[in-house]
């Protein structure tokens, strides 16, 4: 299958031998990636429960979410730089759990969940931008985002373990 | 092998706790510390750049601080009930590691750093104030949860 032979040549190039085999590349990464994981998450938590106003009330949502969007943008970036290198550190062992495609599966749908927030119910959000009662279309999607990335920690950290 | 023929004889032999008893308890409990962590530092991390002044400009200091703190509480009271349960699956074995100790010393200082040093920053009566000292207040604050974090993956040897 070539999925098999792409991660058989990966694991070959002297790229993933030394991301592999280098005392300090894999640790390092693993900090990026958590530390990173810890701040994307943290903003995602509090903007999510704002949204379901269980957060910072007096906070309008647009200006929270407008305020986090930067740094969002940056942790991404260096998840994805991160969790690439992560990946191709071992495609034989990460390209066949099951939990690592589980987890990707999930972040993508992550994705879509917060496009269609901001593409559809968060383009009037000037009508409940400084209100506590946010209309419930918006409280779902947020709901669903906070369930969403809470079992993408279980997903990601549970690749260790198959 | 002897004491695994055992267990199977007297089945009640098996640890109380259930954190060595089951396998699969460890790994669950700790996806809840992470979360935790994410929730208490996290909140903490927003707190310190609004007091860097790289974020929420547009809002009182003493207001973020008030409003992040029930979910510092929150994110503390998650870490005080996990972080002692994963400790007590071998606690002989924690304490002996130096990873565990540094992760509790730091862990220690940031807190007593925190609701010292960073509550006197976001007091109401500082609002109007320029950020001054609480730019490099901010920056140990960061400092001191990274070395937590970093301590805390290092238990594990990563």
């Amino acid at each position: 299958m070539w999925f098999t032979t792409f991660c058989e040549w990966l694991s070959e190039t002297q790229f993933s031998h030394h991301l592999r085999e280098a005392p300090y590349d894999f640790p390092v990464l693993i900090i990026v990636h958590i530390i990173t994981i810890a701040m994307f998450g943290a903003m995602v938590a509090i903007g999510n429960l704002r949204v379901l106003g269980r957060a910072m009330p007096s906070v309008p949502v647009s200006q929270l979410i407008a305020a986090f969007r930067p740094w969002k943008w940056i942790a991404f970036a260096i998840l994805l730089v991160s969790g690439t290198l992560l990946a191709a550190s071992d495609p034989m062992e990460y390209g066949f759990n099951i939990m690592f495609w589980i987890s990707n599966a999930l972040l993508l749908i992550a994705g879509i969940n917060s496009l269609i927030f901001r593409n559809g119910v968060y383009r009037s959000v000037a009508e409940w931008d400084t209100s506590e009662e946010v209309p419930p279309g918006a409280r779902r999607w947020a709901a669903v985002s906070l369930v969403l990335w809470i079992v993408l920690v279980f997903a990601g950290r549970a690749i260790a373990f198959f | 092998m002897l004491h695994a023929l055992i267990l199977q004889a007297h089945p009640e032999a098996l640890p109380i706790n259930p954190i060595a008893r089951w396998e699969w308890v460890f790994p669950i409990v700790e996806a809840i510390h992470i979360c935790g962590f994410t929730l208490l530092v996290g909140s903490i991390v927003i707190l310190d750049l609004r007091l860097l002044g790289v974020t929420l400009r547009g809002q009182p200091v003493s207001r973020i601080a008030r409003e992040l703190a029930p979910w510092i509480w929150a994110g503390l009271a998650f870490q005080l009930t996990t972080g002692p349960f994963l400790f007590s699956g071998d606690p002989h074995e924690y304490v002996q590691v130096a990873a565990f100790r540094n992760k509790m010393l730091f862990f220690a200082l940031a807190l007593i750093f925190h609701f010292t040093v960073i509550r006197a920053a976001t007091r109401t009566s500082a609002d109007s104030a320029p950020l001054g000292w609480r730019r490099p207040a901010a920056l140990v604050s960061l400092g001191l949860w990274f070395c937590v974090l970093l301590a805390g993956l290092w238990i594990g040897n990563l």
